[in-house]
């Protein structure tokens, strides 16, 4: 390979994105020519300038919540529409598959839109939601997130020994973009729960923990709620549940690596 | 869905994502108060146009209206002065870090700053984002090859400023 064969794939090199044995080509070219090489060193230079964290602008605290201001005016609440009789006429062959249709409709919204006995669960779920919220809101005010600063699985734990009648799982997933940064003594209603906090980029997951009672979180469902995803399940007679401001998919990954870390402890 | 129904999965969706947002439009509008207002105008936006994107894809799609929000802003503000950007670029994170830090993000950042806008687009979406070519040449609207030959003549030009400006330091 000659310098200017190089100086042509050396960017797509430099971003990962030509194929193995091109790669190694240009590899081995670096290797043997201290020209090229110092092209490529500075680009080296250029990227790691670039990605420290301090040279990001971070939006201003309060513009989230007034783009979720802005956002609501777009929505006005869903009117609630008349039925109206379609303005065609039916064709008679029609009939018997519409009144076939219609039967197998009234059994499904009769099984599924009225589950009478999960309506009191339903609002139950909704107040837990909505202290959980705002626990993970509180949380993020300066100096509310963490009681016991550490990174340390070992330290964090026994932590909560002394404060609380459960014992919370606490694992450091930081080798998989999880870091454990600490952990907090938070409430839900009258109960005082746990709270272990992880940092993934700039976002921040509570993790919430309480001992299972009639008040079940609803297993691995996502759940959004003033802009923020949450996702519950049970582990040992605790329930689970997990906040961020974090992308729907970052929770989904971050729960199964606690449920992975809690089987492969036991 | 319902309009509610929207708003409560596009919130979910879309906000994880302000920090990306903003730092893109701060890095093309150059200014604290118009980096807030392409950023809302951008989701306001997207949100008509919302009907349920995901994870990287929706990155991609939410980076490319606030870069079209930016550029259509730009090209209404005629009069255009690098040097009064330059002074308008607050280092506003981390005071916690010491001097020494402070004042080489604030190299990197003038730096960049005084790079042509097509090339500080596509180093802004590469190095600090860490999106594709693909996604790059989604969001900018322009060819992979061109979004290569921009990276590496923002590159080369960031590099020499960069040098330039610890040469001066050691003077």
């Amino acid at each position: 390979m000659t310098c200017d064969e190089l100086h042509e794939q050396l960017e797509p090199f430099f971003d990962n994105e030509l194929g193995l044995a091109e790669a190694q080509k240009i590899q081995q070219h670096l290797e043997q020519c201290p020209t090229c090489e110092a092209i490529y060193a500075a680009g080296l230079a250029v990227r790691e300038a670039l990605q420290k964290p301090e040279v990001r602008f971070t939006p201003p605290g309060d513009l989230r919540s007034q783009i979720r201001a802005e956002l609501s005016k777009q929505v006005r609440p869903t009117p609630q529409r008349r039925w109206r009789l379609p303005a065609f006429e039916i064709p008679n062959w029609l009939l018997p598959s519409l009144a076939g249709a219609a039967a197998v409709l009234v059994l499904w919204f009769g099984f599924n839109i009225f589950p009478t006995a999960n309506r009191s669960s339903n609002g139950l779920l909704a107040t837990v939601t909505a202290q959980l919220v705002s626990d993970h809101m509180r949380s993020l005010l300066p100096d509310h997130l963490i009681d016991v600063v550490s990174t340390d699985q070992h330290t964090v734990k026994p932590w909560f020994a002394g404060k609380l009648s459960f014992s919370p799982p606490v694992y450091d997933l930081s080798s998989q973009g999880f870091k454990l940064i600490g952990g907090r003594l938070d409430y839900l209603g009258n109960q005082e729960i746990a709270a272990v906090v992880f940092q993934h980029g700039h976002h921040y997951i509570n993790l919430f923990v309480w001992p299972k009672s009639e008040s079940t979180y609803p297993a691995d469902t996502l759940v959004q709620k003033e802009g923020f995803n949450i996702i519950g399940w049970e582990a040992n007679g605790l329930t689970m549940c997990a906040i961020t401001d974090a992308a729907p998919d970052t929770l989904k990954t971050f729960v199964d690596l606690q449920k992975k870390s809690h089987m492969s402890a036991e | 869905m319902n309009e509610e129904e929207k708003l409560t999965r596009f919130e979910g969706e879309m906000l994880p994502l302000m920090n990306d947002a903003y730092n893109l439009a701060r890095w093309l509008v150059q200014n604290e108060p118009d980096a807030r207002d392409m950023v809302q105008e951008a989701y306001l936006r997207a949100f008509k146009f919302f009907s349920g994107v995901r994870g990287e894809t929706g990155r991609a799609w939410l980076l490319r209206i606030v870069r079209n929000v930016c550029y259509d802003h730009l090209k209404k503000r005629k009069v255009y002065s690098s040097d009064e950007e330059l002074e308008n670029i607050p280092d506003n994170n981390s005071p916690e870090s010491n001097l020494q830090v402070k004042s080489d993000v604030a190299a990197v950042r003038s730096a960049l700053a005084s790079l042509p806008e097509d090339f500080r687009t596509v180093l802004v979406l590469r190095e600090m984002e860490e999106l594709s070519y693909r996604e790059i040449s989604e969001i900018t609207q322009v060819p992979i090859g061109t979004v290569m030959s921009r990276l590496a003549r923002g590159r080369q030009q960031l590099a020499e400023s960069l040098k330039k400006m610890r040469e001066k330091d050691l003077v």
